[in-house]
């Protein structure tokens, strides 16, 4: 039940409202931005500016390349859009946008090779059952939730790079693959592993 | 039952796993104890996972401070700016200093003669009416160019203050390029003349059928006719471009030309640099430097202070005096019993018997005469010497331009591909600016434009092979990823491929020529593309 409500679920946008009035708000204001509407392209600039520039933070290691990623995305959006063609909402395929413009820029930092090479040390190899499975709790705090972003952030690319764009990004292990060139087995035990990894990392967290 | 491992189950919590899985994994939670608080478990740390992320960290905290702080000054930017400036005034102060050997001083950027900063000669040129008037005054706005110019660069490479818009960068290149557009005397019309009792007192842009000067120009004068008089004074350069320029007044600074003939039957300053099919200096005609020409044939009768250098297709007759040095190369020379020649006498000629000196001329220095043989260029080390520095600064210039127009170059190469459209496109610009540029240069108004348009010619005929190069080599290479690194690897890779071509006989320069066209071709389609409205948000 729950596997199947994860599935369906839309990114939750802060800026972008899903109400009824604001979507189709958001259709028309998609529509003039295909027309080259200045207007229109720096509402949506306005609108999801600071969601995109939060994957970018994420996704690149200093705030001047985040902000360049950022640019980029909205200086091509013009012509990017459109090939939007409405499948999926708006504010995820924008992501899905800015993801490969983080994916790249990290791959011209590392000249042109690929972000995540897959190793064959077993890592997409389903694990038994651990010993001793211990997830992070819900902690809530405002302080721990820092905590959880910093240790993200300090996660090397392989593990923060899928990390981000599954639970920022709200990507489906398939679209993650596609954009980071991998097979989905491998992407999926790389978040598995990231997860505990960030478990290892978090020691002291309250359960 | 057997239990579900980990990673099955939080695929099945990242909604994952196939229907049929998960309605299995669905039937054992029922059942199994442990494995329904290790999916409840999973389900929290995702909704962490979440939570965290999607609470932005505060410096993304909202887009106006994000794009506000983008063009702030931080300390390192100050830092930057006051480092730049100490070195710039410690450079500065000892270049003063430097006892630089007159024949090195056109490597002096600060001096007024420098010729490294022709650019700034250029600039202050236009803005101020000529290098004869202000002519101090360069070495300053030279010294503010290079200022800036060092603190730019040490912005870029620190990324910071970078436009990020390549608009602006286009706008800044062309306000720089703008400068011209004021503080000129411009004169148009049929038939421009400069009255015997009338003076100019800046710099005079004359383009006409025929240009007269009777009067006094007491800056530069710069024309474009089809003949060209100065029976008066100009006080600065003389810069013709005509089919016939003639002196008989005085020209106290240089005369730069591309003339059909230029006649001097009057008082030159400094020296005649030009192209010219056929030079002739009078008796009466005295030139106070020297000569750097290349002519079809060159007439000297006059008297010419210092050395002459002519490279000619025809013949070089030399009748009055050289105060130094006379090097020639071509065809025929003819030294006759006037002639007078204060140096050494070096000539290049194809057959001994093309010179002819005549026993009354007189030779100051040695007489080397040679005859040139055409030998291979292939088997001399300076011709591959010559073709790495070429090539050196053909892939220089790819790395500059990628550093600063980094997605134009791109979308050029890329461009390329679109084949016969570029080459069609490029002979169509290759053979179309030059009359657009003529054309323009004759309006009031459009002759700084012109001059920039001619520019962009040539810089993009130059460019034209690093696009093109480029393109090749990506497609001889295909490279996994699109860095910088990648295209410069295939830009040398291309231009090593082109220039080998290009030395096949006949096949070469049809090659070259093709490759002009295409870049030409390419650059304008991306000219076109680029001029697209651009985002405004």
């Amino acid at each position: 039940m729950d596997a199947k409500r994860n599935m369906a679920k839309e990114p939750q946008l802060r800026e972008g409202g899903t109400g009824q009035m604001e979507r189709k708000d958001l259709e028309s204001l998609i529509e003039c931005a295909r027309g080259h509407d200045g207007e229109a392209l720096g509402e949506i600039y306005r609108r999801y500016v600071r969601r995109v520039f939060g994957l970018c933070r994420y996704m690149l290691d200093s705030r001047e390349s985040a902000e360049d990623a950022t640019s980029e995305v909205f200086l091509k959006l013009q012509r990017s859009i459109e090939s939007y063609d409405g499948s999926i909402p708006f504010p995820r395929w924008l992501l899905r946008v800015a993801g490969n413009q983080c994916i790249d820029a990290l791959r011209r930092r590392q000249r042109g090779r690929r972000v995540i090479v897959e190793v064959e040390d077993g890592a997409a190899v389903i694990e038994p059952v651990s010993s001793e499975p211990s997830p992070l709790g819900a902690v809530i705090s405002k302080e721990e939730r820092a905590k959880v972003r910093d240790t993200i952030a300090r996660l090397p690319d392989n593990y923060r790079v899928p990390l981000v764009l599954r639970y920022y990004s709200e990507l489906s292990y398939d679209e993650i693959a596609q954009q980071l060139d991998l097979e989905r087995n491998y992407v999926a035990a790389l978040i598995f592993r990231a997860k505990q990894e960030l478990r290892r990392r978090l020691p002291d967290r309250s359960k | 039952m057997e239990c579900y491992s980990e990673q099955t189950c939080a695929l099945a919590v990242d909604g994952e796993l196939a229907a049929d899985e998960v309605q299995r994994l669905r039937d054992h939670l029922t059942t199994c104890q442990r494995c329904r608080a290790l999916v409840d478990a999973l389900r929290a740390e995702n909704r962490v996972l979440s939570e965290s992320l999607n609470e932005l960290p505060d410096e993304a905290a909202s887009p106006a401070g994000f794009t506000a702080q983008r063009w702030s000054w931080g300390w390192s930017d100050l830092a930057i700016l006051v480092v730049v400036l100490v070195l710039g005034s410690i450079i500065s102060g000892w270049f003063n200093e430097l006892d630089i050997p007159a024949a090195l001083d056109w490597f002096n950027p600060f001096s007024v003669s420098g010729r490294t900063n022709l650019i700034f000669h250029f600039f202050d040129y236009f803005a101020h009416g000529g290098t004869a008037m202000l002519g101090d005054y360069a070495a300053v706005v030279g010294w503010i160019c290079l200022l800036l110019l060092l603190g730019g660069s040490a912005l870029v490479l620190g990324r910071r203050g970078r436009p990020h818009y390549p608009g602006m960068r286009l706008l800044i290149v062309l306000l720089a390029l703008s400068l011209p557009s004021f503080a000129l005397e411009r004169r148009h019309g049929e038939f421009v003349t400069v009255a015997a009792n009338e003076t100019v007192d800046d710099t005079l842009v004359a383009t006409a059928n025929m240009v007269r000067v009777d009067g006094v120009v007491n800056g530069d004068l710069l024309t474009f006719g089809r003949t060209v008089e100065v029976r008066g004074t100009v006080r600065g350069d003389l810069i013709s471009f005509a089919q016939r320029t003639e002196v008989s007044g005085t020209v106290e600074g240089h005369i730069y030309t591309v003339s059909h003939t230029l006649d001097l039957e009057g008082q030159l300053g400094h020296s005649i640099y030009g192209v010219v099919q056929s030079l002739h200096i009078d008796d009466r005609g005295r030139v106070g430097d020297g000569i750097v020409v290349a002519v079809g044939d060159a007439s000297l009768e006059g008297e010419v202070k210092r050395g002459v250098d002519i490279v000619t297709s025809g013949s070089a007759d030399v009748s009055g005096s050289i105060g130094r040095d006379l090097t020639m190369v071509g065809r025929s020379l003819t030294l006759t019993n006037t002639a007078r020649v204060g140096g050494n006498l070096s000539a290049r000629v194809r057959q001994l018997k093309e010179v002819h000196i005549a026993d009354g001329a007189t030779i100051g220095g040695k007489r080397d005469i040679q005859v040139r043989v055409r030998e291979s260029s292939f088997t001399r080390p300076r011709f591959y010497f010559h073709q790495a520095v070429w090539l050196a600064g053909a892939i220089l210039v790819g790395w500059l331009g990628m550093l600063l127009f980094p997605g134009f170059f791109r979308a050029t190469t890329q461009l390329v591909g679109s084949g016969w459209l570029s080459l069609g496109l490029g002979v169509g610009v290759l053979a179309g600016v030059p009359v657009a540029i003529v054309v323009i240069a004759i309006t009031l108004v459009g002759f700084p434009l012109s001059l920039m348009l001619l520019a962009l010619y040539l810089a993009a005929i130059y460019l034209a092979k690093i696009w093109v190069s480029a393109f090749l080599g990506r497609i001889l290479l295909k490279p996994s990823g699109a860095t910088k690194g990648d295209w410069l690897l295939g830009l040398l890779v291309g231009l090593l491929i082109l220039t080998i071509v290009g030395f096949i006989p006949y096949l070469g320069g049809l090659v070259r020529l093709g490759v002009v066209c295409l870049g030409l071709g390419a650059f304008a389609g991306q000219l076109y593309r680029a001029s697209r409205p651009v985002i405004t948000a």
